[in-house]
């Protein structure tokens, strides 16, 4: 089933020559993690605020969650949770009473607040005051407050910036539940280990036009090199070679280096989504 | 500390100070208070003197003779009350209140006409002057009799309390005060206060520079600015007069503390609203000896309470009575000990604040 | 042997009954990138604060280049360049201002902001108003104005937080630069694949103690699941995903079997990431 779709998209900004997004079109289905991804100035987030309707009088065709986007109104969000970056909540207020304000603004009933408060870690800072919360802390709060709710499409924007590995990697595992639960999350994120990750597919945007569209796995395999590197431990310290992966099962060398040799990692060598970014939009950008 | 990098800091200051909005504020708020209250209260309004009438009836040709003359402005009142009333709080600066048929009974001669007149406590010589030579063509054009005396008694009822000062000249120590502490405390409290929440005091201190040499590089700020902003409401009030290094030497002592307040301020307050929430208190105290200034009637020890009294009382001294160095020893001595004072809480607060920093970072 | 550019001894601070940082030692060499990795709250900051003279130990001692970081601590500021977490620019100023005010400070003698901004990628737009800046422009210039006096030891929290894999490379190969030149860089991230990358020491600080410091190589190994995750094609066009276990007789010839037999894709040793061992280190701390 498909929740956003998007064809011919295009916005200029008032007193600006060239367009900001420049005729995209793509495709999001249910229940799919879509990462949209390029530099800052791409059109990335113009994007993502023409389908959270923040901005008007662009030209082309989107359709979400089965209706045209023009034709949806304020009850749209009831369904859609957005977290952008900066973080923007009422200071003076504690976490709970933030979460129960915007709640209140549902016509549905919202009853997972609690639950994501300790999914994020937050409960025990649940009655303090958000002004004396960390950069991290208010990045988590955004993140319950986009999902409390549960939207069935999320537009997440670097959704584990500034946060420990742990977590980050607490947000990162209810995402892939909640993808499971069939929510759609379009996510932009600067990070490509996030991005590789999480996502099912990912777009590059540059200059307002979308560069590539596939899976993180398909892009990888596309722009590596078909070679397989060894790193192993010899006396005088760590060596490593580099085999090319057709033929490598008749290659003398490599059975001999599995056979004698202690070894310490073997890797293929695909692109990671970071190399794929700078081929992409790093020519334009220097 | 070091003199070069505070001269580097005192020019960064400059540079940002021109552009931020406190400092137009700051800087333009006096000067057109100036402007306004010359405008208002000066000349401008002096030149035409103000006369009120009650007529009890039948002096028309009296009064719109009166009220047709040009170099005055005349307004009638329809009761002696009023008349009265308007004459006390200054609307006009002269009230006469003609008997019924007053312009007939002098034509008629024979009898004595009775006016009683009312002259405003505040109003100046010269606009009375003018009052008087417009009231005496006007009667000669309403009977068209010349006099060599008057059959007029006039009885003279004085109201509201005397006062040589102008208004202009009342506000002169509001306006000195605002110039000499406004931009000398609010410059470097608010910029100080701005590079705490945006972080750049901790960079500046993480350089060779110390919080030291960022402090008094915006105590040099205050200072200039404050005494640059004294100077021009001396010259705009047509105030600079006395002796001229003595004016100086008042001035800088007043900017000096009043930036060292600042910096102490901006120190302490966390942020813009906390600061905000300390000046509305104490911008009360600070200038209390000026808006005390301009009620006469209040006892004048009463603003020798207050801290700022002892940059004010020098200067008018100076600018009106042409003190010398003797005369304003004391009020100098004083505000040398507030400076002394601030200077002793300064170099404490940079001691706290120098690990403060870190912890609130 | 030149004496360590940074060298840490019982190390202590407390913000009242909390005890943020518990007796640490370390040394860090000069030409070397120290990764100090660690939970929110786990010390990361103060110790920061600690070794750049924002705050006074309590106990303990911290030499930088030789000079205590108490008794000498603005000279040893001037060695430093110390680029911050959160922004902290001029913002009404442009680039070049920013630079050059901070160069005066450090009296640099014949500084070139041009050259400088070139360098972050920032020349071109050196003359607007930082406040106009994006996010990764204003930390390429934070970068920038860490190393306006070609400092000897970098601090630098966070560098590339939030910045494009573009921005990113260029972060990257100024520090590569600083530390091929000699400078001590000490390195705090959340980004365990930058930490892994540019390190070439890795601290972890939980609880206010270093609870493991290695090379990233080591600590990997030591944590690592000793696997093979290799991705076979079929030819109907299915993949499918095999795991071999290393480190046990016949894995050799196990592997090349594989590599004889199956058209490989992928074939990937699963060492621990640098995040695994971040998990396994702190995460169990922040649960119980």
């Amino acid at each position: 089933m498909t929740m956003i779709q998007v064809s011919d998209l295009s916005l200029t900004y008032p007193g600006t020559r060239d367009p900001a997004v420049d005729g995209i079109s793509f495709e999001v289905g249910q229940g799919e993690i879509f990462g949209f991804l390029g530099p800052s100035g791409a059109g990335k987030s113009t994007t993502q605020r023409v389908l959270c309707k923040l901005l008007q009088h662009w030209s082309g065709s989107a359709t979400v969650m089965d209706r045209s986007l023009t034709a949806w109104g304020q009850d749209y969000f009831a369904h859609v949770g957005v977290s952008f970056e900066l973080p923007n909540h009422y200071l003076q207020l504690t976490a709970r009473e933030n979460l129960k304000l915007f709640a209140n603004l549902y016509p549905q009933d919202v009853t997972r607040s609690e639950d994501l408060m300790a999914v994020v870690d937050l409960t025990a800072d649940a009655d303090t005051r958000v002004g004396q919360f960390s950069k991290g802390m208010m990045q988590r709060l955004s993140f319950v407050r986009a999902f409390q709710h549960e939207p069935r499409l999320v537009f997440l924007d670097e959704p584990t910036a500034g946060l420990d590995p742990v977590n980050a990697r607490r947000i990162t595992d209810h995402l892939q539940t909640l993808r499971a639960d069939g929510c759609t999350i379009f996510l932009t994120t600067h990070d490509m280990h996030i991005a590789d990750l999480l996502c099912d597919r990912v777009a590059f945007m540059v200059q307002g036009r979308l560069a590539l569209i596939d899976t993180p796995r398909n892009l990888r395999l596309a722009q590596g090199r078909k070679q397989v590197q060894v790193e192993y431990r010899t006396g005088e310290g760590r060596r490593q070679e580099l085999f090319d992966l057709d033929g490598i099962g008749g290659n003398e060398r490599f059975a001999e280096l599995l056979r004698s040799e202690e070894i310490e990692t073997i890797h293929t060598q695909e692109a990671t989504l970071e190399d794929i970014f700078i081929r992409t939009t790093g020519e334009q950008l220097l | 500390m070091d003199v070069q990098r505070i001269w580097v800091l005192t020019g960064k200051e400059i540079r940002l100070g021109l552009t931020s909005f406190m400092s137009i504020y700051v800087l333009v708020a006096p000067v057109v208070l100036s402007l306004l209250v010359a405008l208002i209260f000066g000349d401008l309004f002096a030149q035409t003197p103000r006369l009120g009438i009650f007529d009890a009836g039948g002096n028309e040709t009296l009064v719109q003779a009166l009220a047709d003359h040009p170099s005055i402005q005349t307004r009638s009142y329809a009761s002696q009350a009023a008349l009265e009333a308007a004459v006390a709080r200054g609307s006009v600066e002269w009230g006469m209140s003609l008997e019924a048929d007053f312009a007939n009974v002098l034509r008629e001669g024979g009898t004595v006409a009775r006016t009683n007149t009312y002259r405003w406590g505040e109003a100046g010589t010269r606009n009375l002057m003018l009052i008087e030579t417009a009231v005496a063509r006007a009667v000669v054009e309403a009977t068209g009799l010349v006099f060599d005396e008057l059959p007029i008694s006039v009885e003279v009822v004085q109201l509201g309390e005397a006062s040589a000062a102008t208004w202009s000249q009342r506000l002169l120590p509001l306006l000195l005060i605002m110039a000499i502490v406004l931009s000398g405390l609010f410059i470097p409290s608010s910029s100080l206060v701005d590079e705490k929440q945006k972080g750049t005091l901790v960079a500046l201190t993480t350089t060779p520079a110390s919080l030291l040499d960022v402090y008094l590089a915006k105590t040099a700020v205050g200072f200039i600015l404050s005494g640059l902003m004294a100077l021009i409401i001396l010259a705009l009030n047509n105030a600079f007069a006395g002796n001229p290094g003595l004016l100086l030497l008042v001035i800088a002592l007043g900017g000096l503390m009043s930036s060292i307040l600042g910096v102490i301020l901006g120190s302490w307050s966390r942020d813009m609203e906390t600061f905000m929430g300390i000046i509305k208190v104490l911008g009360l105290v600070l200038y209390a000896p000026g808006i005390l200034e301009i009620f006469p009637q209040v006892p004048q020890w009463i603003g020798r309470v207050f801290p700022t009294y002892y940059i004010m009382n020098p200067l008018l001294e100076i600018s009106r009575n042409a003190a010398r160095f003797a005369d304003i020893a004391a009020d100098l001595a004083i505000l040398l000990g507030f400076i002394a004072v601030l200077a002793f809480v300064l170099a404490r607060e940079i001691q706290r604040q120098q690990q403060q920093l870190a912890l609130e970072g | 042997m030149a004496s360590p550019a940074i060298s840490v001894k019982d190390l202590s601070f407390s913000y009242g009954d909390n005890l943020a940082v518990d007796g640490i030692s370390f040394d860090v060499a000069e030409g070397e990138v120290f990764g100090f990795l660690g939970p929110n709250g786990a010390g990361k900051s103060t110790t920061v604060r600690l070794l750049t003279g924002q705050l006074t130990p309590q106990a303990g001692t911290a030499e930088l280049l030789g000079m205590d970081i108490v008794s000498e601590r603005k000279k040893a500021q001037q060695e430093m360049g110390i680029s911050y977490e959160s922004t902290n620019l001029y913002e009404q100023l442009n680039a070049v201002e920013n630079l050059n005010l901070f160069a005066r400070l450090y009296k640099v003698a014949d500084f070139d902001a041009m050259a400088l901004l070139e360098r972050v990628g920032l020349s071109g737009r050196e003359k607007e108003h930082v406040a106009n800046y994006s996010k990764g422009m204003k930390q390429r210039l934070m970068m920038a104005r860490a190393l306006v006096s070609r400092p000897r030891l970098l601090f630098l929290d966070e560098p590339t937080d939030g910045l494009d894999p573009v921005s990113t490379q260029t972060v990257h190969s100024l520090i590569e630069t600083a530390t091929r030149e000699g400078a001590a860089v000490f390195l705090t991230t959340h980004d365990m694949v930058e930490a892994d990358k540019l390190s070439d020491r890795v601290a972890f600080i939980h609880e206010g103690r270093i609870v493991a410091l290695d090379t990233p190589a080591a600590l990997k190994q030591r944590f690592g699941m000793r696997a093979l995750k290799v991705e076979v094609g079929h030819a109907n066009g299915q993949t499918e995903l095999r795991e071999v276990a290393l480190d046990e007789a016949g894995t050799a010839q196990a592997v090349h079997d594989l590599f004889r037999d199956e058209h490989v894709l992928t074939v990937h040793s699963e060492e621990a990431t640098l995040e695994d061992i971040f998990i396994d280190i702190t995460g169990r701390g922040l649960q119980g």
